[in-house]
Order: C-alpha cells, then sequence, then structure tokens
C-alpha cells in the first residue's frame, strides 16, 4: 500500500497549482460577479493537454489514469468551484461516454475536439420534471427513417449553450423502462430545434453556466445514437461512477480552498493581543477542517484508484461524493465564521467556497440519493 | 547546434524558521527550480523550436531530490539531462564557486555544447558568479545579465542585451561557444503542458559521479568557510493609517509634509 501520489501525477498537480494560483485565483471572484465563463481560461487549459486527461491519446485526450483526473479536478476546486465543475462536466459528463461508448467514426467527429479542448462538452440527463428519479424521463426520440427526432425540454444542463455537442438522454421505447432509453449526440449550433431556453441565475457557481434547453423536433442522423438503442441507462450509471469522484474531488479542492484561507488568516487576524489562531476555539476549528479535507481526499484517491484498477466503484465513489461534498459545506462554512466580518465580504474568498460547496450535495445525486445507493450497496 | 542549461534546486525558507548552527534547519526549507534557470530553460527551449536540429541537454549538481527539479526542465522541453552527485559531495559543506566551476567545466567538456545558458544568480545562496567562471575555466566568450538574445547559428554570433546598473542597457556580439547568464523577464517562462510532464518520465537523467567526471574528491574542498549565520535586525517602522479614504489622506499627507516631503 502506497500512499504517495506517483512523481508525475506530483509533477501535474504542482504545475496545476500554479497555473490555478497565478491564471484563475486572480479572477476567481470577478468571472462569479460577472457570471462570465472564463473561455480564455479553458482555452489555456486546453493548450495544457487538462481538458482530456482520462481520455484516449488516440483521440487527442492525455491517457491518464482516474487518480490524475481527479487531482487536477482538486486543484481547480481549490481556486474556482465554477471552473472545476464547467471542466469535470466537460470530461466526466460530455466527454468519458464518447470515449466509452462511441464508435471509431463517432471518436473522430465528436471526441477529439473536446479531448483536445477545441470544444466543450455537455450531457443532459435532468428534466424539469425528473431529477433524482432520472429514468422517468419525458424527452422523446423517435425513429423516422434513417434520423431520429428529438422532442422535451432538459433542466439544469451545464455547459450546454457553450458546448460542441451535448449527449442528450431520450427515450426510445416507451414500454421499456430502464432499457427504453437511449443516448444522442446532439449538435447545438447547427442541429435545428436546439434552444437554449434559460441560463439560470444561482446562489454560487455562476461563472459555470447552468441551462435549460429545449429540442423541438431536432432530426439527427441515425449515427448520432450512441451506443446500442435501450443502452443510455447502463451508460448513465457507469457515467456516474466517474462523475461523483470528479465531485468528490472538486468538494476536496473546495474544503481545501476554504482551510487554507481560514489557516492563513487565523495566523496573521490578532485580537485580545495575539493571532486568533492561539484561542482554543478557533484553533480547534482548523484542526477540524483538516481532519475533514483529509478524510475526503482518501475517499477520493481510494475511489479513483479502484477505478483504475477496473474494479467497481458504486459503492467508494458514492461514498466519496457524500462524505467530501459535507466536508465542503462545513468547512467553507467554517472558514467564514474564522474570518468574521471579513469573511461575510466578497473581497475573501470563503464566501465564495461556501456559495459552491452546497452544489456539490445536489449534483449528480443528492446527498439523499448517495445515502439510498450506499444504502442498496450494504444490502439495506 | 547543442544547448547547455545549467539549473539549480534551490531552498526556500518558510516564514517562520530556526538556524541551526550556520544553516538553517532543514524542517523550514522547501525545494524548487531557481527563479532564474526558469528563464533559461525557456530561452533553451524557445531556440530549440526556431532553429533545426537544437538538442537541449539540462545539467544540475544535486542528490537524488533534485531529479524533481530537473525533471520540470524535461517537462518544458529539455531533450534530456544529466545530474552530478556524488557521496563527496554529499559530505561536502558547501559548494561553493570554484567547485561549481570544476564540475560544470567536466560536464561541458563531455558534452561540447555550443552555448551554455545559466541563471544570473541562485536565489538561495546567491554567489553569482557560476556562470561566468565557468566561462573562463572552459575558454567560453561570455555576456552576464543578459535580458535579450538574437542567435546567428549559421555564422555562431550570440547578439545580447545586457542589463547594466542603473538602467543603462548594452547590447554586444558573443562569438559562440559562449555562456550567457541568463535574467528574468528576458522571455516569458511557459507552464509545463501535462503531456510534457507525462513525456518527462520516460526521459533519460544521466547521473555522473566525479570518478565519470574524471574528478577527485577534492574538486568539493573550499577555501571559504561560513562562519556565523543570523538573522538581521529589522527596524521596522510602518505607520497604519484607518479611517475613511480623506482621513488617511489627510494624514499621510501630514507625515509626508513632517518627513520634508512637497513643502
Ligand atoms: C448547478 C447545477 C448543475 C447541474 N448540471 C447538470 C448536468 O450537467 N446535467 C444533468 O443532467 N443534470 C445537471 N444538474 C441536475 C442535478 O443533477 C439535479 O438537480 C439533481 O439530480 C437533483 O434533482 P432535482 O433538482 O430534480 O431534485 P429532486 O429530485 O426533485 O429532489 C428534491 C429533494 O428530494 C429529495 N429526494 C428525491 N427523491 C428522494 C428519495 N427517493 N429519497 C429521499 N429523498 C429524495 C432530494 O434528495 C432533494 O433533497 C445540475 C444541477 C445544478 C443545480
Amino acid at each position: 500500500m502506497d500512499f504517495d501520489l506517483p512523481t508525475e501525477h506530483q509533477m501535474i498537480q504542482e504545475e496545476v497549482r500554479r497555473f490555478c494560483d497565478e491564471e484563475i485565483e486572480p479572477i476567481a471572484q470577478d468571472i462569479e460577479d460577472e457570471h462570465r465563463f472564463p473561455q480564455e481560461i479553458f482555452d489555456q487549459l486546453a493548450d495544457l493537454d487538462v481538458m482530456g486527461v482520462p481520455i484516449d491519446e488516440e483521440y487527442g485526450g492525455l491517457g491518464g489514469d482516474t487518480l490524475m483526473y481527479a487531482v487536477v479536478a482538486e486543484e481547480l476546486g481549490r481556486v474556482s468551484g465554477s471552473v472545476a465543475l464547467s471542466y469535470v462536466a466537460h470530461t466526466s459528463l460530455g466527454t468519458k461516454p464518447l470515449d466509452l461508448f462511441g464508435t471509431p467514426k463517432q471518436k473522430e467527429e465528436w471526441l477529439e475536439p473536446l479531448a483536445s479542448g477545441e470544444g466543450m462538452g455537455a450531457w443532459a440527463l435532468t428534466e424539469p420534471g425528473s431529477g433524482s428519479d432520472a429514468s422517468d424521463m419525458d424527452t422523446m426520440a423517435v425513429k423516422d427513417g434513417d434520423e431520429y427526432v428529438l422532442n422535451g425540454t432538459k433542466q439544469f444542463i451545464t455547459n450546454a449553450n457553450v458546448a460542441n455537442s451535448v449527449l442528450v438522454k431520450a427515450v426510445t421505447d416507451p414500454g421499456a423502462g430502464y432499457d427504453g432509453i437511449s443516448t444522442f449526440i446532439v449538435d447545438p449550433e447547427n442541429d435545428d430545434g436546439f434552444e437554449v431556453s434559460t441560463v439560470w441565475d444561482k446562489m454560487g457557481l455562476n461563472a459555470s453556466p447552468t441551462c435549460e434547453i429545449q429540442l423541438d423536433d431536432v432530426r439527427v442522423p441515425e449515427d448520432r445514437l450512441l451506443g446500442e438503442e435501450g443502452e443510455g441507462w447502463k451508460q448513465t450509471m457507469k457515467t456516474l461512477d466517474g462523475g461523483r469522484i470528479s465531485i468528490a474531488a472538486i468538494s476536496t479542492g473546495l474544503a481545501q480552498g476554504a482551510y487554507e484561507a481560514a489557516k492563513t488568516y487565523s495566523k496573521e487576524r490578532e485580537q485580545f493581543g495575539k493571532p486568533i489562531s492561539k484561542f482554543d476555539a478557533i484553533r480547534d476549528k482548523i484542526v477540524h477542517m483538516e481532519r475533514q479535507v483529509e478524510r475526503a481526499r482518501l475517499l477520493t484517491h481510494k475511489s479513483a484508484w479502484q477505478y483504475d484498477q477496473g474494479e467497481s466503484v458504486t459503492k467508494s465513489s458514492s461514498l466519496a461524493k457524500l462524505d467530501a461534498s459535507e466536508a465542503a459545506r462545513k468547512v467553507a462554512e467554517e472558514a467564514v465564521q474564522v474570518l468574521g466580518g471579513y469573511g461575510y465580504t466578497e473581497d475573501f474568498s470563503p464566501q465564495r467556497f461556501m456559495r459552491d460547496a452546497k452544489l456539490m450535495e445536489i449534483g449528480e445525486g443528492t446527498s439523499e440519493i448517495q445515502h439510498l445507493v450506499i444504502g442498496r450497496e450494504l444490502g439495506l | 547546434m547543442k544547448v547547455l542549461v545549467t539549473v539549480k534546486e534551490v531552498a526556500a525558507v518558510e516564514d517562520e524558521f530556526e538556524i541551526d548552527g550556520t544553516a538553517i534547519d532543514e524542517a523550514y526549507l522547501e525545494y524548487d527550480l531557481n527563479e532564474w534557470d526558469d528563464y533559461a530553460i525557456e530561452e533553451g527551449v524557445q531556440i530549440s523550436e526556431s532553429e533545426d536540429d537544437v538538442e537541449v541537454v539540462s545539467v544540475t549538481i544535486g542528490p537524488e531530490r533534485s531529479e524533481e527539479t530537473i525533471r520540470m526542465a524535461l517537462a518544458k522541453g529539455a531533450d534530456r539531462a544529466v545530474r552530478v552527485w556524488d557521496d563527496s559531495l554529499e559530505d561536502a559543506e558547501m559548494l561553493d564557486v570554484e567547485a561549481k566551476t570544476n564540475l560544470l567545466a567536466a560536464v561541458v567538456e563531455e558534452e561540447e555544447p555550443d552555448l551554455v545558458l545559466s541563471g544570473v544568480q541562485a536565489d538561495d545562496d546567491g554567489f553569482g558568479a557560476t556562470g561566468v567562471s565557468l566561462a573562463d575555466e572552459v575558454g567560453f566568450e561570455w555576456a552576464a545579465v543578459v535580458n535579450d538574445l538574437e542567435l546567428d547559428v549559421e555564422g555562431g554570433v550570440a547578439s545580447v542585451r545586457r542589463e547594466l546598473e542603473g538602467g543603462v542597457e548594452e547590447l554586444t556580439d558573443v562569438d559562440l561557444p559562449a555562456v550567457l547568464t541568463i535574467q528574468t523577464g528576458i522571455n516569458e517562462p511557459r507552464y509545463a503542458s501535462l503531456r510534457g510532464i507525462r513525456q518527462a518520465q520516460r526521459k533519460e537523467i544521466k547521473p555522473m559521479t566525479l570518478d565519470d567526471l574524471g574528478l577527485s574528491a577534492d574538486v568539493a574542498e573550499s577555501d571559504l568557510e561560513i562562519v556565523d549565520m543570523y538573522e538581521p535586525e529589522t527596524e521596522s517602522d510602518a505607520t497604519l493609517f484607518e479611517g475613511s479614504p480623506d482621513e488617511t489622506a489627510g494624514q499621510l499627507a501630514e507625515v509626508l509634509r513632517d518627513g520634508g516631503v512637497g513643502q
């Protein structure tokens, strides 16, 4: 058993952290205030080969493992939840399924631009009427000659308004339940009938666009079907296994960022003649932060490692996501407290981590749903 | 053409530290690539990108730990690396300019580069002399504190701009082979790409001992002796103004007036 990251991973962590500190952190609050998707950051990340970390090298990816991907996602989360969320939605949800389930021709056309970072990926499962109960969807895909016709509304789709492609889940066989769902590659720019109807204003993560989309008689050729008809749900389960690891990694990063801000501040801020870190109440908060961050990271790395061994990660990724997202919220909230009045201002980062952390307990399966999954895995 | 870039792992000190004898306690040190060397690497890599058939070799003197640092040079585009170390160097209290000159001179004789790029100085021990001393030892031309470089490979000439004291700059043509000590700001060092980092794991870092270089253990002997290490007394005289911009501006004006500024 070796708890040290491999040298390659350590170097990647170090260099990505340097990039994050120098290029992203200085604008992290501005992009939130402006509700602006920072395209220039993603262009730079593409140049550094960050946009296709766990993707096949043959199609422009880096060919790295899930542990490497988790390390990168954590570093992004440490400075900007928005950049990190758009990054993992692109990678785990929009890109990885093309790598796992696409034909060579689909990979050339749709995977390559995403893996190289030329375009952003997105993934549309959730609907206004189906969130936690995601398979109960209304979006339909009806075969018409050598085309499919898609109709429906998708809700809360990250990156949809900046995406090169959106992987849309739709019902192809209404009587078949889980086995009646399929995945389609939709091109937001060139497919008629695709419309972004809303870009939501949110309590945080406002530099990561969250969109409602309308599919109104969108006609796609049959080679836009990803995998086979009826495989959409199985693909979803596999996709969410990796996705939960990435949300756990971002959460660890958010917690780490908040923890660092609180720790630094507590050593500098003096009240009653000494640094506030010398008061038991504050010291204990910082120690508790360290404990939660470390636990979140261990669970995340363990699950990533298991994924890389080809083992099932349904339980471990769920546990990691559940624990790390809760750690992020609690650590961020305590960080606000450690900074006192300054913590409540937008000049300091803890409030941003606190807003961003909350989503991690909701997206890609709420904490309640993670309990359900883990309970099922435990045979309860 | 071959470019040799010398790089050094430097110790950075944490905000709070303790001195142990004539050195800073190891526990308070972190190691990183010397800032100036980052610019030297970038310059070397840019040359290899703009000219045909350029090999960039990076060399360091340091223990196994320093492979991390030199690997970053490989990740940024150096083709291969040489790491000089030896038990007798491990035992030396300090490697002074003379020792480093002799070690690097042996590497230059082995590699026969056309151009050697070093940093102006090292962030930790700050001798600021190794590059020029090396040039003298191996009989190369040199230019120090270079902040712009145009290379005429055919003609074997490096046209450099050097930063002198008091904001004066000098343009010089230096015949190759030469040693240039590189100043920060000459370029914008890149971030290593992730693919570069992955490829760097497979690039060669050749270990070389004193034996390999035909040197004996006395190369590490030094005429210099560190006799003391201490923190100088700092005289901090900061005034903190508090209040609205109007009030603080007034307070500042008062201090300036009292100090004799802008009477
Ligand atoms: C910023 C953001 C980005 C997102 N990005 C994407 C994306 O890119 N693609 C995508 O497809 N979706 C995305 N989502 C959607 C997200 O995955 C869903 O919001 C989430 O799964 C919850 O669904 P819901 O909002 O419909 O809540 P609901 O399912 O309505 O849940 C409401 C509450 O009921 C609880 N609940 C529901 N069922 C149960 C149960 N059986 N037992 C106990 N409690 C239960 C929930 O835990 C929750 O507390 C995003 C959402 C947000 C906010």
